[in-house]
């Protein structure tokens, strides 16, 4: 298992959007991929359980990837979180 | 008569159709052939997904491409790994029939986004319920309610507008929008404004009060419902309808325009608003950004000073709302005529002369402080565009004093020092504006304390309401002496008080070299307008003609006789 912690930069935090991007982008992986942020965890596949967790700009996130591709994966999901899935 | 929030701006009149809600109860059987009945809920999740892409298609044509977003985002959502999967093992483990098993889990996802501390994903909540409601139909067989054929002139009724029901709607025959439920940010409301529908939102009972096919008036401005209007309210409201109509199609070629004066200057039309929602509305007409932001309201209704956390969110979601947009925040406001109970503030002879805003601030600066840290994180943590504007500044120290505390909180917190700014309204920081200008980094004309003083009138004096006039010469003369000291200094003077938005004003202000414009949301399109009006050259002739006169009754004469012809 592959894991890092990295702070949400995007404004609005892990909304919509940007969850639905995130999940998108995880379905492409073999892996699993959790997110643990803000006291809770959530299937990082998952648009509806990355949404429940309420991930909010500044917060911590733990991403763990755990199978075949997991580097692949984690660095994809490194290079989301940084880019502020392109909002401002 | 029936009130609630006044959610879409403008008067419709038209005939009642109430709109219930369908029956989804469905008898909870235990299923015989699981296999069978997972097929029956993959195609209703099916003929879900069609119909839902169908109506993000309409709403494409009929509202706009955001709105039809989230309509696909019910899509996207039921799409989830989890969602189906979970009513499957429902419907295979536990021999639930498919209507329960969609509707357990949706509820379920439901109460976890109720639960979480998060407008933004709480108001997902209003979503889910409406993909509950359409799979539960499609499952049971019920035609949704048919909202494209009704007639002309209809005023919806409805518990909830829901944005399927959005998409269906024929917007050329609803002339009029009442709910039952729904704030200024629910879908109701901005799906409202989106198809420009008067809407009146969270009318208690309204389904039930109102009645299929009587005449109701709906003033979607004003937040009322008059239920079975007399001949004279009618034509009231025709006229008062005719007017919005006639204003509004006038104002609808400045919509997204730059603020221009008409030899091209470049100015700034900015909101006043007084809570972290106005700035949704700020954005929706068209403001430039926020002159001033009020803090107050975080003060008020309350026990306790609110803390670090809770200021930053407020702050940071104005922020957010007008992304990359200027938003100046004036420092706790409190004394003179706004009282703060917990702080305890001793009555005073003369409170608009006491200790008020920043008197008070710097002597309480364990509290000023959380509010300082909270506007230094939210401007570190946004665009960088947040302006930190001190009120009721009297002398240069005073204003270093906060500045160097500032600075000092930006270190301590390793981050940006925002700009800071003065609100010029005392006649001794008027005095002392070219001093001032060296230490600030913009200038703003609060005109209601500034006439106040200027003027030595109590505002809530009826006996000396008489000199409280903002056209008086010496207030003029004040306004344009801060405005050109300020150009001089080089930093940008703005003003916040309704005097921005007075068209009488207007070309003076152009003519003073005022940058920066700060009305009340509903002013900005009307203020672009006014400014649209007038070249440099013109509001120099019609100064240099008004600051002539002796009497703020001669100014306004003439004042209005240039600008109304």
């Amino acid at each position: 298992m592959v894991s890092k912690t990295m702070k949400l930069v995007n404004a609005q935090g892990l909304h919509m959007r940007p969850a639905q991007v995130f999940a998108a982008e995880m379905k492409n992986f073999e892996c699993d991929v959790n997110l643990e942020c803000n006291g809770k965890k959530a299937n990082g596949k998952s648009l509806m359980m990355i949404m429940a967790c309420a991930m909010k700009c500044g917060m911590e996130v733990n991403i763990q990837c755990d199978g075949p591709d997991e580097e692949a994966a984690l660095a994809k999901a490194v290079e989301l979180i940084e880019s502020g899935f392109g909002e401002d | 008569m029936l009130k609630g929030i006044a959610a879409s701006e403008g008067i419709g009149i038209g005939k009642v159709i109430v709109i219930r809600d369908q029956d989804v109860t469905y008898e909870q059987k235990t299923v015989a052939n699981p296999e069978e009945e997972v097929k029956r809920l993959h195609d209703a999740v099916d003929e879900f997904m069609v119909k839902t892409e169908r109506l993000a298609e309409d709403m494409e044509k009929s509202v706009n491409p955001k709105e039809a977003q989230i309509i696909r985002g019910h899509m996207e959502m039921l799409e989830d790994p989890f969602m189906v999967s979970q009513m499957d093992d429902m419907i295979k483990d536990e021999g639930m029939c498919a209507e329960a098993a969609a509707e357990t889990v949706l509820n379920m996802f439901k109460a976890m986004f109720e639960g979480v501390e998060d407008e933004l994903i709480q108001q997902r909540a209003t979503d889910i319920e409406d993909i509950k409601s359409r799979l539960l139909k499609i499952l049971l067989g019920i035609a949704e309610a048919d909202l494209k054929t009704l007639p002309p002139e209809t005023v919806l009724v409805v518990g909830d507008l829901t944005p399927s029901m959005t998409a269906e709607l024929n917007k050329d025959n609803v002339a009029a929008i009442v709910t039952e439920s729904g704030g200024m940010t629910s879908h109701s409301a901005i799906l409202s404004r989106a198809l420009e529908i008067p809407a009146v939102l969270s009318v208690l009972n309204a389904t039930a009060t109102l009645r299929d096919g009587a005449t109701v008036i709906v003033d979607g401005s004003n937040g009322v419902v008059i239920n079975d209007p007399t001949v004279d309210e009618a034509e009231e409201y025709k006229k008062k309808q005719a007017e919005y109509f006639a204003e509004k199609e006038r104002l609808r070629a400045y919509i997204g325009k730059e603020s221009l004066t008409a030899d091209g200057i470049k100015k700034d039309v900015f909101c006043n608003i007084g809570n972290p929602k106005d700035g949704i509305k700020a954005k929706e007409k068209d403001g430039e950004g926020v002159g001033l932001f009020r803090t107050e309201f975080l003060f008020m209704d309350r026990d306790s000073v609110p803390n670090e956390e809770e200021q930053y969110e407020a702050y940071k979601k104005v922020c957010d709302t007008l992304a990359n947009k200027t938003v100046i925040i004036r420092t706790l406001d409190v004394g003179g005529d706004k009282e703060i109970p917990y702080m305890n503030l001793p009555k005073e002879e003369n409170p608009f002369l006491g200790y008020r805003a920043v008197r008070y601030c710097l002597q309480n600066k364990d509290q000023f402080s959380l509010q300082l840290r909270a506007l230094i994180r939210a401007n570190a943590d946004t665009s960088g565009n947040l302006w930190i504007m001190v009120p009721m500044i009297t002398t240069v120290s005073e204003f270093k004093e906060v500045k160097a505390f500032v600075e000092e909180l930006a270190a301590e917190l390793d981050m940006p020092v925002p700009k800071v700014g003065t609100m010029v309204e005392t006649p001794a920081a008027f005095m002392i504006a070219d001093k001032l200008a060296k230490y600030c980094d913009f200038f703003s004309i609060g005109t209601n304390d500034l006439t106040q003083y200027i003027m030595a009138a109590d505002r809530g004096n009826s006996k000396v309401a008489y000199l409280y006039n903002t056209y008086d010469p010496a207030v003029l003369r004040a306004i344009r002496q801060i405005i050109e000291t300020g150009v001089e200094g080089g930093i940008p003077v703005g003003m916040c008080g309704e005097a921005a938005a007075d068209p009488l004003l207007i070309p003076l202000l152009i003519s003073f070299g005022l940058t920066e414009f700060s009305v009340s949301p509903t002013s900005v399109l009307k203020t672009r307008a006014e400014i649209a009006r007038w070249s440099k050259a013109e509001a120099d002739h019609i100064a240099e003609t008004v600051m002539a006169l002796e009497t703020a009754e001669e100014a306004y004469e003439q004042l209005k006789s240039f600008v109304r012809g």
